[in-house]
């Protein structure tokens, strides 16, 4: 079944940041990250990346390689630039308040597989 | 060497290429005191036709070929010590013999393989013919010049690639990387990007660049010391994308080429960076990727993008 980034946000109990107009758009692939290169190997476009870095970078580097949005765990701060940054481009951005693990364990529990398992 | 011969004349381009990036290094070796018998079983297990024979050091003392086990069959000595009928006058590579070197002793010679001795005569490796051409098709992708080449090359406006013409002041995108700070790493991508999509290139090829020149930058940004430059030329059938630094260089290109290898410091790593995936990410995402780096001088960058046919604006 079709999942929007309304599941992941109702599922995580997620707060937007930025892009709620997102909200209402279809989540084709998942996946976590910190190291900012992994994103830029293994990122799909329309993917949505669930990340413990909050530097403005991550927003950088989402806007490269075409994410759908990017998901704070851990409830961590992220600074005003980085929120800035990702409004500026009509980024998605949620934090959410589970770790990681956790916030993976829920998404996968939907039925939102990783890149590595999704048939294309 | 043979100016009439094909791989002599390639082996002058890729003449830093040396005996130690192109063997085998896991060898098949015997000692001289084994059956024949057995050389004969391992050549055809292994689908080889010659084998290194060695003492209790390593040192190599011949070679077997499969003509040598020929003849043992035809003259029923095949339960014989391979000292009895080895080849004992070897012809070796040196560890840092370059790719024109070892052409010359596939001419000049004609077996089919070569042991590969470090020094002290103890085998390395082995380089048939087959090893020079993966190591010529590896390089294809990444041609590193060392420094006598370097400066005629930079100097040109030519493409390192292609032998066109590219002139900096006649590119299409300039963004100069003027700072240190890891936190702005990756805006001259995104402005590329954005550049290239108002061209209306198609998506796909505007992130395979925009990933590929963000590792670039973020490398100069990192690495450099002192900022650089990014260019976009726009062809026919391509996107040329320059990155040049007059940083600190690239030590050692071939680890630098391996995921998970990194020289960043730990603050660029609590930043997500130095994960040792730049450059390899720079290889995944372009179609030609060339660095010229020089230590202490700088770093070249030139990496071609084709355009799928149909969608050239």
């Amino acid at each position: 079944m079709k999942k929007k980034v309304k599941d992941i946000q109702e599922i995580l109990e997620a707060e937007v940041l930025s892009g709620e107009d997102k909200l209402e758009a279809e989540v084709k692939y998942v996946g976590a990250a910190d190291m900012m290169s992994d994103i830029l190997a293994l990122a799909k476009p329309g993917m949505i990346v669930l990340t413990g870095y909050t530097h403005p970078q991550v927003i950088r580097t989402a806007l490269v390689t075409d994410l759908l949005g990017l998901v704070v765990v851990r409830g961590k701060y992220v600074p005003p630039e980085t929120i800035e940054l990702a409004q500026q481009n009509n980024l998605l951005l949620m934090r959410t308040k589970n770790f990681m693990y956790s916030s993976c364990g829920k998404l996968y529990a939907l039925e939102l597989q990783g890149i590595d398992e999704r048939k294309f | 060497m043979k100016e009439n011969s094909k791989l002599s004349k390639y082996a002058s381009i890729f003449e830093d290429i040396k005996a130690s990036d192109i063997m085998a290094s896991k060898v098949v070796a015997l000692t001289a005191d084994k059956k024949i018998a057995h050389a004969k079983e391992m050549m055809k297990i292994k689908k080889i036709s010659g084998i290194p024979v060695i003492d209790d050091k390593k040192k190599l003392v011949g070679m077997i070929s499969i003509e040598d086990i020929i003849n043992a069959l035809e003259f029923n000595r095949i339960n014989e010590p391979i000292r009895n009928i080895m080849t004992q006058k070897v012809v070796a590579i040196g560890l840092s013999e370059t790719l024109s070197e070892i052409v010359d002793k596939f001419e000049n010679y004609k077996f089919g393989r070569f042991p590969v001795v470090d020094d002290q005569c103890r085998i390395q490796g082995i380089i048939s013919k087959e090893d020079i051409l993966h190591g010529i098709i590896e390089k294809f992708n990444l041609i590193y010049i060392h420094d006598k080449k370097r400066s005629a090359t930079l100097n040109s406006e030519s493409s390192i690639i292609t032998g066109e013409q590219l002139k900096i002041d006649e590119a299409e995108f300039h963004y100069n990387i003027e700072t240190n700070d890891i936190g702005k790493a990756g805006t001259g991508a995104m402005l590329l990007k954005k550049f290239l999509k108002e061209k209306k290139f198609n998506d796909e090829i505007v992130r395979r660049v925009g990933v590929a020149t963000y590792e670039s930058e973020a490398n100069v940004v990192i690495h450099s010391r002192g900022g650089g430059d990014i260019y976009g030329f726009i062809d026919e059938d391509r996107i040329i994308v320059r990155v040049l630094d007059n940083g600190v260089g690239i030590e050692d290109l071939d680890k630098a080429m391996k995921e998970g290898y990194s020289t960043a410091p730990d603050y660029v790593r609590e930043l997500g960076f130095g994960a040792g995936m730049g450059i390899p990410n720079m290889k995944r995402f372009s179609d030609k990727l060339v660095i010229l780096s020089e230590k202490n001088v700088g770093t070249h960058v030139e990496m071609i993008f084709y355009l799928p046919s149909q969608t050239t604006p």
